[in-house]
């Protein structure tokens, strides 16, 4: 059994979160919420999002997996405006999910999620940790993604940069620890990672949010973020890129 | 002109338009740098056609073959391509049979087809309007159909060349025309008169009933597909991409369920002095295509270094058009079929290097068959991606490091890692 009711923000942040990283996702349902870990098909990037039964208006479940195809789901919450609020109810039946918008009501067929994968997440030592406000992060990124393919994040004791260089460009954004939420780093850390999977990432961040970092030398990098009013909890792990040359 | 003033001219070759050198080399000292003299070889393809501008009508076995333009669009020219000449005239309009020729002989056959031009809307596919419903026929025909043209004045223009469709000679504004004897294929007859077929479906369906790319693409530019109110003439140079691209996205939706390929595969073949390589390594499926233009190729006739361009899609597709145009979706479809033969899927990347050789453009046919071609080729197995590229860098002249430099793909998988390899 499967029966919840949120506002359509709530369902769009979990879209946004996960479809540019797959097209087909499990939901894992339990009494507690959702939850779902999703793997990139080039295995570069995995996604973990928890949204707590606390962030729906209602919310009644059995333990359950469902397999949504992400760009249908997408599309039917286009039809919903801001505000709106959305019910979803499992049909046990024609293994559909009925999606209620006011008055319209969607019924979609779920994939079989007996060959989906449940990803495990590798355990890393991560000397480095940060707090940073999203919107400096957004803007770094934006920064960089018109002049390189990549950038480095590094951290010591008391600074956090972001660094991109192209062919007759840079970008430099330097934080200090007193400019930081927090700043906590056993020596220097250093990596570096593709400016396509960093934008993905904090395209569903809102600016005014605190964002961790998580980070080692030559190491993935563990970004955790919140969403879903604070109700919901994203972690996202980055593999980094080699030196080129 | 004083004679320094002529070694001048010589000396700054590099940074002048190479049209201005053709005073000073009529074909003999081929002082552009490509290996023959592309004004001779139009010249002489021309001048076996002359005899025949004269007369305000053109008649002939048209190979079938239309052309509908684009510019003005959507009030586009539509039409037939006549050769003056009867008899079998089919490989005209079948690049399919083309790589065996010469240039020069491509070039030739071409520049005989003389093209009518008609003004319709788009829409207009249904109109009952003669030209509009023998145009519609030709596209739709598999034999050579005896074709009349008269026109309003005598056919004009030089041999036209296009990036991505195939030459053609000069044209003129139809007056009237008539044809005997269309046989339609029955595939595609079959298409036509389903008015509930999308065209998608239409498009793939022929492809496995092992219709030629060329005669669907025809169909299709003479608004013989889809949904009957949707249908419309479409420009023949869209006409060829959007075949090469929905045939490929769909064999690609296929293609991306197949078990991967064990080993790095690289295929080799030259075809016109360009060096096509095809390398396919052991991932999820990728693509994209890499083209080298030497100074004084087609598309590079004023720049005095090598070119490089590149477009690539990773495992989730792309959704805006390629920038380098119509050849990327040609090749993308090559691949695919390739890998569904051998039921595998890979990430590829082609390199195409264009030496002076390749003297002008002959149309998108070129990569979609010289692709084909080259995954025919025996192909060397490697291990590792190294060993590939070592190989790859004996049959290039470009170094391997400006390859990488500009492919996407490449520096993806050198310098990318995976979650997997932290999980220890």
């Amino acid at each position: 059994m499967f029966n919840a009711k949120a506002k359509a923000e709530i369902l769009k942040d979990l879209i946004d979160v996960t479809s540019p990283l797959v097209n087909e996702v499990k939901f894992n349902v339990s009494e507690k919420g959702i939850n779902l870990r999703a793997v990139d098909p080039a295995h570069v990037a995995m996604v973990d999002l928890t949204i707590e039964k606390d962030a729906f208006d209602e919310f009644k479940a059995d333990e359950m997996e469902l397999g949504v195809d992400m760009d249908k789901f997408a599309g039917i919450m286009r039809l919903a405006s801001s505000g709106d609020s959305i019910s979803l109810t499992y049909d046990d039946k024609a293994n559909r999910l009925v999606i209620q918008i006011g008055n319209l009501v969607r019924k979609m067929a779920l994939i079989d999620t007996a060959g989906m994968p449940d990803p495990k997440m590798p355990t890393l030592e991560l000397p480095g940790k940060v707090v940073v406000k999203a919107s400096e992060l957004i803007q770094g990124v934006r920064a960089s993604e018109a002049i390189s393919d990549h950038l480095a994040i590094s951290m010591n004791k008391d600074n956090f940069e972001l660094f991109a260089e192209g062919d007759t460009d840079t970008v430099n954004l330097s934080l200090s620890k007193d400019m930081l939420e927090g700043l906590t780093s056993n020596g220097d850390c250093k990596s570096l990672f593709s400016i396509d999977y960093l934008s993905n990432m904090i395209k569903p961040v809102k600016s005014s949010e605190p964002l961790t970092i998580h980070l080692g030398n030559d190491n993935p990098t563990r970004v955790e973020f919140a969403i879903a009013n604070k109700k919901g909890h994203v972690t996202y792990l980055l593999a980094p890129r080699i030196e080129s040359e | 002109m004083p004679q320094n003033a002529v070694f001048k001219n010589i000396t700054t070759t590099n940074s002048s338009p190479s049209t201005s050198l053709c005073a000073l080399c009529r074909g003999t000292k081929l002082l552009c740098g490509k290996s023959r003299c592309p004004v001779l070889v139009r010249y002489h393809s021309q001048n076996k056609l002359k005899p025949f501008l004269a007369a305000k009508m053109v008649h002939g076995a048209s190979p079938p073959s239309v052309f509908v333009g684009r510019v003005g669009y959507p009030k586009v020219s539509i039409g037939p391509l006549v050769p003056p000449r009867m008899g079998n005239t089919s490989l005209y309009d079948a690049p399919e049979q083309w790589l065996d020729r010469s240039l020069d002989e491509i070039v030739d056959f071409r520049s005989s087809l003389i093209r009518g031009k008609h003004t319709v809307n788009v829409y207009d596919v249904e109109k009952s309007d003669k030209t509009i419903e023998f145009t519609r026929e030709l596209g739709l025909s598999e034999n050579c159909v005896f074709t009349e043209a008269l026109f309003n004045k005598r056919p004009t223009g030089r041999l036209r060349f296009y990036d991505d469709i195939q030459p053609h000679g000069p044209s003129a504004p139809l007056k009237k025309m008539n044809i005997t004897n269309p046989k339609y294929n029955q595939r595609i007859e079959k298409a036509y008169y389903d008015t509930d077929l999308k065209s998608a479906e239409a498009v793939f369906s022929l492809y496995k009933n092992n219709i030629e790319i060329s005669k669907i693409q025809k169909a299709f530019s003479v608004g013989a597909f889809g949904i009957g109110k949707y249908r419309r003439f479409v420009p023949t140079r869209w006409s060829i991409t959007a075949v090469d691209s929905q045939i490929g996205k769909q064999l690609m939706d296929y293609t991306k369920q197949l078990p991967w390929i064990n080993t790095f595969r690289v295929y080799y073949h030259n075809q016109y002095d360009n060096r096509w390589i095809i390398l396919m390594m052991p991932s999820e499926f990728q693509y994209e295509l890499i083209e080298a233009w030497y100074p004084n190729t087609t598309w590079n006739q004023y720049g005095n270094t090598i070119s490089m361009y590149n477009s690539y899609e990773f495992n989730e597709g792309r959704t805006t058009y390629a920038d380098i145009g119509g050849c990327y979706y040609a090749g993308r479809l090559a691949v695919n079929e390739t890998l569904q033969k051998d039921k595998r899927q890979a990430a590829t990347v082609i390199l195409r290097e264009a030496h002076p050789g390749y003297i002008m453009p002959i149309g998108v046919w070129n990569v979609r068959e010289s692709v084909r071609r080259t995954l025919k080729q025996p192909y060397q197995n490697f291990d590792t991606l190294q060993q590939s590229l070592v190989y790859i860098g004996q049959k290039l002249d470009i170094p391997m490091k400006r390859w990488i430099q500009n492919s996407a793909l490449l520096k993806h998988r050198m310098f990318q890692t995976r979650l997997d390899d932290f999980t220890g």
